[in-house]
């Protein structure tokens, strides 16, 4: 498969490469501040040859020779003409000034506004941060995965679940990105905030159909993180306080135009707050509830050719009083090396090493009692990819990536009152993935772009360890231990091989229109145990092994794309089918924790979600925003489950509406609102409850799973920003930011459960949950300089 | 330890957010009729109860109905030894044990045979292990047991605290552990007490054999006595498929909060024939060792 490919490619080449050529390259910045610009459109003027800048700004560009005028064009950038005498390969470095606020009469005429028209992206979303800035938030805090649950396709089980769902897919088939590095739990504070520090991001892409073949890992979604560069010019501040935290951040060259960093840094201080008004007698005296994240990053600019990066996170959440603790938290390091061949050869090396943990403990008052249990996931993986930008009609990307997996799924350490301890470790479990891609973004017609591409993973798993083996057995029991067997250090246990096509189409219809379609088949060899509604901190992941198979999803998805009034608006409307298999379910009162057997607790079963995304978006404007309409099915098929028939998954949404706006009223003051509607998730409700040992216990006679639904989801959200009269003199810039989520006080039900009164055993009754029962005015404060 | 979980997280998210519950009414359909069988037999030298009654609607606040008429009768497959279990009244059915009677005898296998109109329901246990505990203390509660339930006494509180230890050899035990204040149980669904190996359910291979009962089991459920308080605590060895069937039970009974898992329906271990109207539940028979003290 790979070597047709190969060959294929090879014959386009030999085709292609005909005329006499020369490539302008270079890299596309912000004259502000240095920064990269990633998806700045490069074209020739008055024509449809082009390109955009890649992740790390770079672009290149093949044209005929002779004189030319290049176009660099960006939203909320002036367009800059660059007039080329073109007799042989040139670099061209360009750095865009940003549009004045108050330049709103003078009319931009940036052709290339129709980038999602023309583009080959098609089922994805980027998200500007300067645009998330304006969307009201929870408790006046920004937040990344919050403002992507607003887009098409995207849902969530409810407000405070962690992770968000994608086209019927579970959160853990999102391969979230930051700096190339996968982020195993994006969540703080369970899933009200994500770890993603807005002041230190500077760019946001979501993906949810159509993949590249560069993207592999995780089957539904890839959510691309940027992180900022770190201010090249100058120093540079920004910070905030907030209700629940307060957030900090640096950046500065060290080398002017050269060498920059930037420090980012959060922590939340509810518990500093309530402090002082806990009494030393109190029952929480003593706990402690925090969380922080520290972002950073340098980079080096080498030369014209080369560039490297270094940027980490570190990030933990600490719950626990006297007799419990509870903490858990992220650690990522990512180093990248940015090299330019030549004129038409690009080159990004990534390494990264990410490690994921969390510890639970117990212990009596005076600890002579203790019991502590620790987990964690570490990875450590190579990436090196290319771009070839052969000429004006071919793009070709290939690479390679390999990545460790070592897992640790318990160590517990418990003491006791004589004194002794002993500790309890399980095996650790080790899993290789390598792949390797290849594909190619080719003009087939003036009209008509292809990219199509192969990727082929490759899974192995190893040992050092014990291979469980298990029987089958009646569906939705726990499957009965055959035997097991050692494996030695790196032995193979069990290897799966997937080939992964990809294919896009761009059909251009005019100017204003096109019609896009695209499949993707994506692999995934690791997934989260999560029986719960919302995940919690504590759920693994774990490895495709002899027993579990890898995910494995077949997207396919149309869509037609049309702007109006000179691209003042983006409307687009896509279908998409999506098949799943092997995905994960558990087995009736499932065993997940510190069980060395887990595996024999799951069962893997069949997932589909069909749906139609209806999108509106205005760009320009004093009043902007978008409006989304999700009309979607998300269903499975597990054996031994639901009478062995399909049933809702957890997060079937049918109606997802979702409103943003944004109105600039003068130059201080600017308001916004989020209005979301969205259909009950569906539930599992008894219809009798039997009686043992004076407990009431909920009994369902039927056996179907999702048989119900609760009531449906609805919420406004207001904010405005103040921002101060500017001494002129000066850089010092505030704002005061005024929030407050779910205006109308709306009790929207999480969920619907079933429980026995307390005192007395005999009386039963239905409760509405709602994690945020009232609504939550916010005020945030502002600065930068 | 599920459960555990569960109370922490839930612990940790009420100091954050606002969250709220609230009663509502919600029209559910009507299920089949079954009959339920609760019937948990012990060695402890007191009237054995086996209880028989009906499924009910969910929200019907009354005493489930008893089912009369049944005949109750639970065998030791070792001696065939027949005990047969007298209706007295709430579908209760009853043993009263004679001086020379012992129930839960180590090694043998029980079976229990209910008949109701004609068809007859089945199921079988085997009593294998004997339950022990070593001793109880007192610890005076300094205030810092956050999440104990309860709310804050004027008066000096004291906590009682468990010691008991594993069997020594390689078999894996399973404890139910039941605790008193003044020979009233504590039997709030929140307050069911598991352990396997004495490890809070948390390590199942033999690697925790023979080691000290550890907490949270320890803390019998953190509730606070004051002086004079008698304190009792029963250790039950149990079946790990009873064990099973506690954990799912205490799941399902306050299924909640963000942290709910998918509703399911309990296991049962009693036989229906074929084509009949079907019963479930549950039969146990577990060896108990109990101890007390007061609070002085």
């Amino acid at each position: 498969m790979k070597k047709i490919g190969f060959i294929i490619l090879v014959c386009i080449t030999n085709l292609l490469f005909a005329q006499e050529n020369a490539t302008v390259s270079g890299y596309l910045k912000d004259a502000k501040n240095g920064e990269a610009l990633i998806g700045v459109t490069v074209y020739k003027k008055h024509s449809q040859v082009g390109t955009s800048t890649n992740a790390y700004g770079f672009y290149s560009l093949t044209l005929p020779r002779g004189n030319d005028t290049i176009m660099y064009s960006f939203i909320g950038y002036k367009t800059i003409q660059n007039p080329v005498n073109l007799n042989g390969n040139q670099t061209v470095n360009i750095e865009l000034q940003e549009e004045g606020k108050d330049l709103d009469e003078v009319i931009v005429s940036s052709e290339k506004a129709d980038v999602n028209i023309q583009s080959m992206d098609m089922s994805s979303a980027k998200l500007d941060i300067k645009q998330i800035n304006k969307i009201p938030a929870l408790l006046g805090e920004v937040d990344i995965v919050r403002a992507i649950q607003l887009l098409p396709g995207v849902t969530t089980v409810g407000e405070g679940a962690s992770g968000f769902n994608v086209r019927g897919g579970n959160i853990d088939q999102n391969l979230i990105l930051l700096d190339e590095a996968p982020v195993y739990n994006s969540s703080h504070l369970f899933g009200f905030f994500s770890v993603f520090n807005p002041d230190a991001v500077k760019d946001v892409k979501l993906i949810k159909g159509g993949i590249p073949a560069q993207y592999g890992g995780r089957v539904s979604s890839i959510l691309d993180i940027r992180m900022k560069e770190g201010n090249s010019k100058r120093l540079s501040v920004n910070g905030g306080l907030g209700t629940i935290f307060s957030r900090l951040s640096i950046e500065a060259p060290i080398i002017k135009n050269k060498m920059s960093f930037i420090v980012a840094g959060r922590r939340s201080y509810i518990d500093a707050l309530v402090k002082p008004f806990v009494k030393s007698t109190s029952a929480i005296k003593g706990s402690q509830f925090y969380f922080y994240d520290l972002t950073a990053k340098i980079n080096y600019r080498i030369n014209d050719k080369n560039t490297v990066f270094a940027s980490g996170y570190f990030g933990k959440d600490v719950f626990g009083a006297s007799v419990f603790g509870f903490n858990w938290g992220n650690a990522t390091g990512t180093l990248r090396w940015n090299h330019v061949f030549n004129n038409k050869l690009f080159m990004n090396v990534s390494t990264f090493y990410s490690n994921y943990k969390y510890l639970l403990d117990f212990k009596t008052n005076s600890g002579d009692q203790a019991f502590k249990w620790t987990s964690n996931i570490v990875n450590y993986s190579i990436k090196p990819d290319f771009t070839y930008y052969l000429n004006s009609k071919n793009t070709i990307r290939f690479g390679l990536q390999s990545m460790l997996y070592d897992f640790s799924p318990y160590k517990t350490d418990i003491s006791f009152n004589d004194g002794t301890k002993t500790s309890l470790i399980s095996e650790k479990r080790y899993g290789l993935e390598s792949s390797a891609y290849i594909s190619n973004e080719q003009k087939l017609l003036p009209r008509l772009t292809a990219e199509y591409g192969l990727r082929f993973s490759m899974y192995n798993y190893m040992g050092k360890g014990t291979a469980y083996y298990y029987r089958d057995t009646t569906p939705n029991t726990p499957l009965p231990l055959d035997h097991e067997q050692k494996y030695a250090k790196g032995q193979v246990i069990k290897t799966y091989y997937t080939p992964e096509p990809r294919l896009a189409l761009n059909y251009v219809i005019n100017a204003k229109s096109s019609v896009k379609a695209s499949y993707n088949r994506m692999a995934q060899y690791l997934q989260l145990i999560s029986n719960t509604a919302a995940s919690t901190p504590l759920d693994v992941y774990t490895l495709a092994s002899n027993n579990l198979k890898p995910l494995i999803a077949d997207q396919g998805s149309v869509g037609y794309f049309r702007n109006f009034k000179e691209n003042m608006f983006e409307t687009s409307v896509e279908v998409y089918y999506k098949y799943m298999q092997h995905q994960m379910d558990y087995v009736d009162n499932a065993d997940l924790f510190i069980n060395p057997h887990v595996e024999s607790q799951l069962i893997q079963g069949l997932g589909r979600a069909y749906g139609m995304e209806f999108y509106v978006k205005k760009n320009k404007g004093k009043l902007n925003g978008w409006i989304s309409y999700t009309l979607s099915r998300t269903e499975r098929l597990v054996r031994g489950i639901s009478n062995d028939k399909w049933f809702f998954s957890r997060y079937d949404r049918t109606h997802c509406l979702n409103t943003s706006v944004n109105y600039d009223i003068t130059k201080r003051w600017n308001i916004s609102a989020n209005f979301v509607f969205l259909s009950g998730t569906p539930a599992t409700f008894p219809n009798s409850k039997i009686q043992i040992q004076n407990y009431n216990i909920p009994y369902n006679t039927t056996g179907t799973r999702n048989n119900y639904r609760i009531t449906s989801y609805n919420r406004l959200d207001i904010g405005a920003t103040y921002a101060f009269k500017k001494n002129e003199k000066r850089r010092y810039k505030q704002f005061l930011v005024i929030s407050v989520y779910n205006v109308y006080d709306r009790r929207n039900a999480f969920s619907i459960y079933f429980r026995t009164k307390s005192g007395d055993p005999n009386q039963t009754e239905a409760v509405r949950y709602s994690v945020i029962g009232s609504f939550v005015p916010a005020l945030t404060y502002n600065f930068n300089f | 330890m599920k459960t555990v979980f569960k109370i922490v997280l839930f612990s940790c998210l009420v100091f954050v957010f606002s969250s709220c519950e609230d009663v509502v009414q919600v029209k559910l359909d009507e299920g089949s009729k079954l009959y339920v069988i609760d019937a948990f037999v012990n060695s402890l030298r007191t009237d054995q109860v086996i209880r028989i009654t009906t499924n009910t609607n969910y929200f019907s606040n009354t005493t489930p109905p008893g089912v009369p008429g049944a005949a109750v009768v639970l065998t030791d497959l070792n001696n065939n030894r027949q005990y047969v279990f007298n209706y007295t009244s709430n579908g209760n059915y009853v043993y009263s044990l004679s001086a020379t009677d012992t129930l839960a005898r180590i090694n043998h296998t029980y079976s229990l045979s209910v008949t109701i109109d004609g068809t007859s329901y089945s199921s079988s246990t085997i009593q294998k292990r004997l339950a022990s505990i070593d001793s109880i203390s007192v610890n005076l509660n300094d205030g810092s047991f956050a999440f104990g339930g309860g709310g804050k006494t004027k008066d000096t509180t004291f906590l009682c605290v468990l010691f008991a230890k594993d069997k020594s050899d390689a078999q894996t035990d399973y404890y139910w552990i039941r605790t008193y204040r003044n020979d009233t149980l504590f039997g709030d669904p929140a307050d069911l007490n598991l352990n396997i190996d004495g490890t809070g359910g948390a390590i199942t291979d033999a690697s925790a054999d023979s080691l000290d009962f550890t907490p949270p089991s320890t803390l019998l459920g953190f509730k606070k006595y004051r002086r004079h308080d008698r304190c009792r605590v029963e250790v039950h060895s149990i079946m790990s498929n009873t064990y099973n069937f506690f954990t799912q039970a205490q799941t399902q009974i306050n299924n909640g909060g963000l942290f709910a898992t998918t509703p399911e329906n309990v296991k049962t271990n009693i036989i229906t024939p074929n084509g009949k109207t079907k019963a479930i539940g549950w039969f146990s028979v577990a060896s108990v060792a109990t101890k007390s003290i007061q609070v002085r």
